[in-house]
């Protein structure tokens, strides 16, 4: 099979770069919640997305997530 | 001049014509022995003809050298010029020795004091002068200059142990074994999955060394920033205004930095600390080559490896000592006052140098020795030709640092001030120069800046002005540039001081990272994770830190090079043997990320024409010329623009601001220059 999001060689949907990024991804949304006091799934895909300093692979997977 | 003369072999061209210059106070005559030059004079009565390397004449290759052959275990000795390419004359400079050798009836082995140029001289001296390194006498010197010379070679001594050849031939050995084995079995694999030749190589130290900067680039790509608030507060007294920051520098609630604003504004704040303390600032170490490496790419910018072919040229031009050294300490046997003299005939040292020369001079001295040569230093001659830019920057640098290790202690004062606010503190930091000391020698590379905070005692009470909270984002880790590369290496004790700015360059030629950013490409990472599941020792700091560790107890002379090469052929024996147990796996994961690697240097950016397809670098097959078209041709697109036929060129993320056509660069020439590729770019001409 190929990553979804770049097409390297995987076992699953994704590949293991893109797996930790989702990781990461999905660690940091409670802290962002905590911070802002509240922010919707939407919204914060939208803004790791946008901000310059969030890594290549962690912006794909929030596209991914964004789009799926 | 017939038969019995001294045959000195010296490392470089340069090198030989100073040594004969030196020891026959320029009297002297070259001649040319088999298209190389030589010198020849008479000493003390006695004759003397001064040949030289070209760096490495001899490598270490296999019999076989067959690219396709893997694993090789037998290496062997070879003329360098059959090894690479790219050392074309070293047929020639050993014919000519090996012609000077018959005549000799004394040797002198004169190259550099240290692993590679005792390795120069052991291989000279055994094959191209008929076994004569063990009779050899050794020349040993750490500047270039007249006096130095003469005292060598006043004092020559006869070759002690060999353990630095030894050491440097078994580190040669290994790292043929090491690379080569490794480097088919990479290659070969990608070549298996259809694809023309390339090489894919890892070396000993390169393994690692990419490891550190994989494992860099996937937390930087991995990265998901946190947000947090900074809160700055404005004080107020008598009009004069000042901030100083909240004393928790990142709150994490958004709702408490608002908090903290209400619960201050408004309010008054009283100093409740004042600390102030003096600093006494001792003069920086003597400059060791890695130190000097860093130096150079903190203040210039140059890389590890430019620094290094730059202060290699001032010591051949005996304007510094040998710079290949990790010490940090100066002997008083180099001279300092003698030195210091010399540095003081240019006009802008010689007040430093009045001053410092006024009492005995001393250094400070660092933690780090080098048996082999003292810390880099000036030697005070003045250039007899004129310095580039680079050179002069560089002996400015190593001059002003060696004057700053005589100079006294700088004093600074820091003050550290706490204001409070009910239970919120806001705090202030500064400090400032009370006496230079040495940084006044050291000038713009002393690095110290003041920052007086404003006259506030203890009790003072001020306004609460304003309370600012400012949302921010943790910034994603650095990239490693090539100079804390540099230093990563240094303190995980991989490769040498001669070899860790080549490593990095290599890392760069074979693009498994990009040159400028040190952005680790699809092929870097791939070569890394492949070794990571095939071959985890290869890539591991610890097996390659635990031979340069028994290639010291080899200098030493406490073990034999050979063993230690047996024992390094045994553990790249079962690593390669993994990964050519798995060639067809490895193969398709190396292809996949050349390929995409070869791909991504060839897109230059979204196509504005079009603003769907990707602009692309491409080659005419009818013209063989290349220029910049649309990968959206067949579908239409029509967006082209020429190139530069000379140079390489190389996509920047950057865009024209006049026409958002992408911006390259292009290398080559004497300095890389961008270029907006197109050519009907309203953005032309102007400044």
């Amino acid at each position: 099979m190929k990553c979804l999001i770049c097409g390297r060689e995987t076992s699953g949907d994704l590949c293991k770069y893109h797996l930790a990024a989702k990781a990461k991804v999905d660690e940091a949304y409670p802290k962002w919640v905590k911070a802002f006091g509240g922010i919707e799934w939407k919204e914060y895909l939208d803004n790791v997305k946008r901000n310059v300093q969030t890594g290549q692979w962690a912006k794909e997977i929030a596209e991914f997530l964004q789009s799926g | 001049m017939g038969s019995g003369y001294t045959l000195v072999i010296c490392e470089k061209p340069d090198a030989a014509r100073r040594v004969s210059g030196a020891l026959s106070g320029g009297d002297f005559r070259s001649e040319l022995v088999d298209g190389t030059t030589v010198f020849r004079f008479a000493r003390n009565r006695e004759d003397f003809v001064v040949c030289s390397a070209q760096g490495h004449v001899y490598g270490v290759s296999d019999p076989a050298k067959e690219r396709s052959v893997y694993p090789v275990f037998d290496v062997e000795w070879y003329s360098s010029d059959l090894v690479d390419e790219d050392s074309a004359s070293a047929a020639r400079r050993i014919a000519a020795v090996r012609k000077l050798a018959a005549g000799a009836s004394k040797f002198v082995n004169a190259c550099d004091f240290d692993v590679e140029g005792e390795t120069i001289g052991f291989n000279l001296l055994r094959y191209a002068c008929g076994g004569r390194e063990g009779v050899a006498l050794r020349a040993r010197f750490s500047t270039l200059t007249q006096e130095d010379l003469v005292k060598a070679f006043d004092d020559l001594r006869p070759q002690e142990g060999q353990g630095l050849a030894r050491a440097g031939r078994a580190r040669h050995a290994i790292d043929f074994v090491w690379g080569v084995n490794l480097s088919r079995a990479l290659s070969q694999s990608a070549l298996g999955s259809g694809h023309r030749y390339r090489t894919v190589s890892v070396g000993r130290v390169q393994g690692p060394t990419l490891g550190f900067l994989v494992e860099r680039e996937r937390e930087i790509r991995e990265f998901v920033p946190l947000p947090y608030w900074k809160v700055v507060g404005t004080f107020d007294r008598g009009g004069r205004k000042f901030n100083a920051d909240y004393s928790k520098p990142k709150v994490e609630e958004r709702a408490l930095a608002r908090q903290v604003r209400e619960e201050c504004l408004g309010k008054e704040a009283v100093a409740t600390m004042v600390r102030k303390s003096i600093a006494r600032m001792g003069p920086p170490v003597p400059f060791n080559i890695g130190d000097l490496q860093k130096e150079a790419y903190r203040a210039f910018g140059y890389s590890p490896s430019r620094t290094l072919q730059v202060v290699e040229r001032l010591y051949l031009g005996a304007l510094i000592s040998y710079p290949r050294t990790g010490s940090q300490r100066l002997p008083p046997s180099i001279n300092y006052r003698q030195i210091l003299q010399g540095i003081g005939r240019a006009r802008e040292y010689s007040v430093f140098v009045a001053e410092l020369l006024k009492s005995e001079p001393k250094p400070v001295q660092g933690a780090k020795s080098d048996p082999a040569h003292p810390a880099i230093h000036p030697t005070g001659e003045r250039p007899s030709s004129p310095l580039d830019s680079a050179e002069s920057t560089l002996l400015d640098l190593v001059t002003r640092r060696f004057l700053a290790a005589f100079g006294p202690s700088a004093r600074r004062e820091l003050v550290d001030v706490t204001l409070g606010v009910g239970e919120h503190e806001f705090r202030i930091g500064g400090g400032r120069t009370l006496f230079q000391g040495w940084m006044r020698y050291l000038g713009k590379f002393a690095g110290y800046r003041d920052a007086e905070p404003p006259e506030i005692s203890e009790g003072d009470r001020f306004n609460v002005v304003d309370v600012l909270v400012d949302q921010k984002f943790e910034q994603r880790p650095p990239r490693y540039n090539q100079s804390s590369l540099l230093e990563r290496m240094e303190s995980e004790v991989i490769g040498t001081k001669a070899t860790r700015a080549d490593t990095i360059s290599t890392l760069v030629e074979r693009e498994y990272v990009s040159g400028g950013s040190m952005e680790v490409t699809d092929l870097g990472l791939s070569v890394v994770e492949t070794m990571a599941k095939y071959a985890p020792s290869i890539i591991s700091t610890q097996l390659t830190r635990e031979i340069e560790e028994k290639l010291e107890a080899v200098e030493g002379g406490v073990e034999g090079g050979a063993a230690l090469l047996r024992e390094t052929v045994r553990s790249v024996a079962g690593q390669v043997a993994e990964l050519s147990a798995n060639e067809e796996a490895v193969g398709r994961e190396i292809d996949s990320a050349l390929m995409a690697t070869v791909a991504k240097a060839f897109v230059l950016g979204r196509c504005p024409v079009c603003k769907t397809g990707e602009l692309r670098v491409i080659r005419s097959k009818r013209t063989k010329k290349r220029f910049v078209g649309c990968s959206n041709y067949p579908n239409g697109c029509r967006a082209s623009a020429p190139l530069p036929q000379r140079g390489t060129v190389k996509p920047t993320p950057r865009i024209c601001e006049h026409c958002s056509w992408p911006i390259v660069q292009i290398m080559g020439g004497r300095r890389p220059w961008r270029l907006c590729v197109d050519p009907r770019c309203p953005g032309k001409g102007k400044p």
